[in-house]
């Protein structure tokens, strides 16, 4: 049978606009929803997407893509990595899994927001696969740890974390609520298809997976690439969006989403995907430092996609470049100290190996964070495990909800960058996260950070224990020192030999 | 990389695929050479991915991988394995096209 090729009919029958006359146009496209900003529908007609899918062709290949990841699953079952896999790596996994599967279906609700309500039939198209994608990425990144939840409380977090108050469940809520939950459908495009997946989600579902697959952990390298497979597809959606908003004038907003969705992304991965990098897997899998992979995707790749997209980098582009050697070992030490508020085992990655790696990619590390670490080593040598582990609760930024960090040792530098609206002191970890929030007040003055909430009370009793109760975290669930301190332990062989 | 040189690492033109590993990966290593004979194509093998890439612009056509492979390929079975890619992209049933509009 003679088939018409597709690029013939393609844009016939994605030309899904036409003149309402049972509503008017304000009525089928909320503002508020669609997010046109004035620019008539004629224009968003011409919103052109560079990959092009037709439903049938989708199909075929996500069933071949799921044939992959589970076939993957099921073949290695039976080998039961999980059970001799190193502990540091399975924390990698329960992080992960905790911080992003219940949040793929949030990405879900926003991409049905853009095929329901954007005013680009093109974006409305690929959108309805992009709906169609994140929701697979929600159910895959739940099923696959559900397997392991026979093994241990902690893996049922996959699952429950974004439904408790735990600090890192409300700072990653924090961020894809802004970025996916409450902004319109063009906003969407941009804060979330663009500034997200084509810049960060590479970070999480690649290098990770070079990393995973170092370790021998094919199931999740699998996993993961399979699901960054349709984040290159559907993050096309933002570059159509930034032509038409800098072609009609709206360069300068486009741009401050552009920036507010990549620091408020940065931060959360500082604590995140940093940590996991550099110190929970295992030394020699890592396959290159976080800052490496940040050079590589976002340094490099993400920020030469800006420009020739016609945008310019983030105002705060030096002092990103500058935090890649400092942000996240400070979020790892805080991580690892607060332990039994996380859901997962922190790996300390502080053995005199993993030192001497960690001074390799970032010199001065022994002379800063490194002190830190020796003050903990020699606590936990001497039967001090008590002075490890936290009494009270850091302080936290307003915006990104994560604790306000610096660089220890002799240059200690941390610093609140606070800022006084409507009678209330603001806390911010950066300038960058302060301008966030000034950006758009109304939309964040609400919020309570932990603390705010530990502060007025609604923490009780006011204490740790309230607080991790206040988080949902009971016994076999709060996080302990992934190697029970064998990292620690080494020091003192090395002082006996010596 | 000093401070320096990360403020410009973004000055640089490498477009192209970012594939996970496998048979496919191997023949678009092997197509972006025939598809593109004046370029000279890099390739960074991580293990878990694979970033193939080239100045300015790499095509890639159904027709060279359908012959490194040695069957019938639709390009867009490239999704499978495309991971992620530098530059923007067009994709029509006979080639996928990798690009920057300016030249830095």
């Amino acid at each position: 049978m003679y088939q018409i090729p597709r690029a013939e009919w393609y844009d016939l029958t994605r030309a899904t606009n036409w003149t309402p006359s049972y509503v008017s146009e304000e009525e089928l496209f909320p503002e508020e929803m669609s997010g046109a900003r004035g620019i008539p529908m004629a224009v968003w007609e011409t919103y052109d997407e560079p990959y092009k899918v037709t439903y049938p062709e989708y199909v075929e290949i996500q069933r071949q893509k799921d044939a992959g990841a589970y076939s993957v699953k099921a073949a290695l079952e039976r080998d039961a990595y999980v059970d001799r896999a190193d502990p540091g790596w399975i924390s990698t996994m329960m992080a992960h899994y905790g911080a992003i599967a219940v949040n793929e279906y949030a990405a879900s609700v926003a991409e049905a927001r853009m095929a329901r309500f954007s005013k680009a039939p093109g974006n409305r198209n690929m959108a309805v696969f992009g709906t169609l994608d994140e929701n697979r990425h929600g159910q895959i990144q739940l099923f696959f740890p559900h397997a392991n939840v026979k093994r241990n409380r902690q893996w049922d977090w996959a699952h429950k974390a974004m439904h408790t108050n735990e600090w890192a469940a409300i700072a990653a809520r924090a961020f894809f609520d802004d970025i996916m939950l409450c902004r319109d459908a063009i906003a969407v495009s941009i804060m979330l298809t663009f500034s997200f997946e084509t810049g960060f989600t590479n970070m999480q579902f690649l290098g990770l997976a070079a990393d995973a697959s170092e370790a021998g952990d094919h199931t999740f390298a699998s996993l993961i690439s399979s699901v960054q497979t349709d984040e290159a597809r559907h993050a096309q959606q933002g570059g159509p969006s930034l032509k038409i908003l800098i072609a009609n004038g709206h360069k300068e907003e486009a741009q401050k989403m552009v920036d507010i969705s990549i620091w408020r992304a940065w931060k959360l991965f500082s604590v995140l995907t940093g940590p996991i990098m550099d110190y929970y897997t295992p030394l020699e899998h890592r396959s290159q430092s976080f800052k490496e992979f940040m050079v590589e995707w976002i340094i490099t790749q993400f920020e030469r996609q800006l420009v020739d997209l016609g945008l310019d980098a983030p105002w705060y582009w030096e002092d990103l470049t500058k935090d890649l050697d400092t942000t996240h070992h400070g979020m790892h030490l805080g991580v690892w100290y607060w332990r039994p508020t996380v859901w997962w085992n922190p790996a300390a990655g502080a053995s005199p190996e993993d030192r001497q790696w960690l001074e390799e990619k970032y010199p001065g590390w022994n002379k800063t964070w490194g002190r830190c670490w020796d003050v903990i080593t020699d606590n936990l040598n001497n039967d001090r495990e008590d002075l490890t582990l936290p009494e009270t609760l850091p302080y936290i930024c307003n915006m990104s909800q994560l604790p306000i960090v610096g660089t220890p040792g002799d240059g200690w530098d941390v610093k609140d960058y606070t800022l006084e609206h409507n009678g209330r002191l603001y806390h911010f970890g950066s300038k960058a996260d302060r301008w966030c929030f000034e950006q758009d007040p109304v939309r964040h003055q609400e919020h309570q950070s932990l603390i705010d909430r530990f502060l007025s009370g609604q923490i009780q009793p006011a204490d740790l224990p309230g607080a991790l109760a206040y988080m949902g975290l009971g016994p076999g669930e709060m996080g302990q020192d992934a190697h029970n301190y064998a990292w620690a332990a080494a020091f003192k062989k090395q002082a006996k030999v010596a | 990389m000093s401070d320096s040189d990360l403020k410009n690492a973004y000055k640089q033109n490498k477009v192209g695929p970012i594939l996970n590993g496998g048979d496919v990966a191997q023949a678009a290593i092997d197509a972006a050479e025939w598809d593109n004979p004046d370029k000279d194509i890099t390739v960074d093998d991580k293990g878990a991915y694979v970033r193939i890439a080239a100045e300015g612009e790499l095509i890639i056509t159904r027709a060279s991988m359908e012959e490194a492979l040695g069957r019938h390929f639709e390009m867009r079975e490239i999704e499978i394995h495309l991971g992620s890619m530098a530059g923007q992209i067009e994709v029509t049933p006979e080639q996928i096209r990798f690009y920057f509009e300016k030249t830095l």
